[in-house]
Formats: C-alpha cells, structure tokens, sequence
C-alpha cells in the first residue's frame, strides 16, 4: 500500500518553508515630528500557530528604545501607558492602531529611508518588519 | 387681476414658500449631533502665555475667528498627532466645500518643560499653515485648563522621562473668545464637517 501524504505537507515542502507563525500587515510608521526623536508604529499581528503568542520586546535597529504602549481615553482623559507584552492570540489577530495599542519608537538615530521592527517573545526573535518610508509627497 | 391670475399667482406663491422652506431644511441639521454645545457660552479665563513666535499671548487672542482648542504636548506621539491631523483634515475639507468662516487650529501645551515656543513652532507648522500653538510658565497654563475643566496630570514612565495624561477634549471657541461647545474623545472627521457649520452659525 502506497503511503498518502498530505497536499498541505507537499506544499510545504516545495515551499521550502512552513506558513511563518506570526505575519505583520498594515505597518505604518510615523516619521518623526519635526524637533522631535519619537515616532508611533500601527500594525496588525497575525498569529497562525494554535498557541498565543506573548511579544515581550520590541526593539529596532533606528531607535534607542522601543516600547510597547497602550492609549486609552476614559472619562474623557487620554492616558497612555507601557505594556508588559502583547498577546497575539492563537489562530487569531491583534490590531496595533492609534489611539490604542501601538508601539512609540524613541530616540530616533537615523530613520532614513524605513524602520526595522524586531518582535521578540522571550530571548526570541519572531518577527522581523522592515517598513520603507513612502516617497515625500511633493 | 382676474380670479384664474389670482389662483396662478397663489400657487406660485406657495410653491416658492415651500421650496424655501425645503431649501432652509436640506441644509445641516440645525443641531450639532455630535459635540455638545454650551449654552451660554463660557467666557475664557485670563492667562498670559506665549505663541509659538514666543510672543506674549493672552485671552483677547482668542477674539476675532473661532477656533478649535486641543490640549496636548509634542512627545505624545499617538493622539495628539492623530487629534491634530484630524482637525486639520477636517478644516481643509470645510474649505474645499466653500465654508466660511473657518476655524484656527490651536495647541495649548501640557508640557511647558519641553515644549518651548521653538519646538511649538515646528511642531504645529507640521499640521499646516495657520495654526497656532500655546505654550508658557505652568501655573499660567492651569488658570487656562483650570477654568475651562480640562485635566491634565505628570506621570513618569521610567526613571528619566514621562508622559502626560491630559482631557481629549476639543473646544470650539466663538469669536468672542466665548467657551462655546466641546467635542469628546474620540476625533472623527466627519464630525467636525457635520458640526462645525452649524455651531459657528448659531454662535
């Protein structure tokens, strides 16, 4: 009897390379204010494997520090506060957008033309975002 | 004139009266549906600050255009731009539909420490042309925000540095420099093109 393989196992394999477990799309990344060294990043996380996914460290090669912060409006009061992580849920997905969860970039060295984002869970780097900036609209 | 001409010029008359009447009413909505609007209008209380030219500025600046008023400060980097650049959508929008007046966009600062006029300067010129920013000595800032019940408090975020929770609040100022409606928290476009013709126009 002829063994069957999966068509999902073969598609793997002629990837080369399985679905990747956490995909980055909608990045957005602020330029730094004029005068200023800070810059917010918005972003939707996807997490394809069947386990959450905790992002404690973000860091990036253009800026000092990367923080993972949350802006929430109550009673009228805007307030914004740093995040221990980010829980991408399993099979599921976490929007990154203003006003709400999203990344402030500090200390800007050289953002040139894009930002890099490096997404970290534990001591492992499990994403990397490289966000190019659009052309200077004239 | 004979009864038929009577009866014509009549229902002339009446079409013409309805189509007004119509007219009036397909304007906007002669209530704000999204801001709330003071009634009566709050005068603003005495302060004396800076522009972003570091000219001295005080109450009487606010007379003479309405004006949108937003608290905030040049490191928030997520509402406060977001909040600006909606305002700023949002005039550009009113203008291309032929509104007048227009309001000024104004930025009063809640981190005098490090917004100076200079950083003011750059920070609201980023927006576009035409705005305004507010900064100054603290206490001059409080007499502002105090009388006007907006919040806004200091809280460090490590060992060196901080943020500011501050009102999302924006306030619409008459040309009397009048406190006289406030939008709330979350900033949508549409409801500036939907409101502000008609708070200017009742103010």
């Amino acid at each position: 009897m002829r063994p069957v393989v999966p068509a999902a196992v073969l598609f793997m394999a002629a990837c080369g390379s399985p679905q990747p477990p956490l995909v980055a799309a909608g990045v957005e990344v602020t330029r730094p204010m004029p005068g200023r060294h800070m810059s917010a990043a918005y972003l939707v996380l996807a997490n394809n494997t069947d386990g959450d996914t905790r992002i404690t460290r973000v860091s990036s090669p253009q800026f000092a520090s990367v923080q993972m912060h949350e802006t929430t409006i109550e009673d009228g009061v805007a307030r914004m506060r740093e995040l221990e992580a980010l829980v991408v849920p399993a099979g599921g997905s976490l929007t990154l957008e203003r006003g709400g969860k999203h990344l402030m970039l500090m200390q800007a060295d050289d953002v040139g033309k894009g930002v890099t984002l490096h997404f970290h869970s534990g001591d492992t780097l499990v994403l990397s975002v490289d966000y190019p900036f659009p052309e200077e609209r004239g | 004139m004979s009864p038929g001409k009577l009866i014509v010029a009549a229902v002339l008359a009446a079409a013409l009266a309805a189509g007004i009447v119509l007219a009036l009413r397909s304007q906007s909505p002669a209530v704000p549906l999204h801001a709330t609007v003071l009634e009566p209008p709050a005068a603003l209380p005495e302060f004396d600050l800076v522009d972003h030219n570091g000219d001295g500025i005080g109450r009487s600046a606010f007379e003479g255009q309405w004006d949108l008023v937003f608290f905030g400060f040049t490191q928030c980097p997520d509402i406060c731009p977001a909040t600006l650049q909606v305002l700023a959508a949002a005039k550009a929008e009113l203008e291309d539909r032929g509104q007048v007046p227009l309001p000024r966009i104004v930025l009063v600062s809640v981190d005098p420490e490090r917004d100076t006029p200079d950083v003011m300067s750059r920070y609201v010129g980023y927006f576009g042309d035409g705005h305004l920013g507010i900064t100054g000595e603290l206490a001059e800032i409080r007499k502002l925000t105090d009388g006007l019940g907006i919040y806004f408090r200091k809280q460090a975020t490590g060992a060196d540095d901080y943020t500011v929770d501050h009102s999302a609040a924006v306030l619409a100022v008459d040309p009397a420099g009048r406190f006289s409606a406030v939008f709330g928290g979350q900033h949508v476009v549409e409801n500036y093109l939907n409101d502000l013709p008609v708070i200017m126009e009742a103010g």
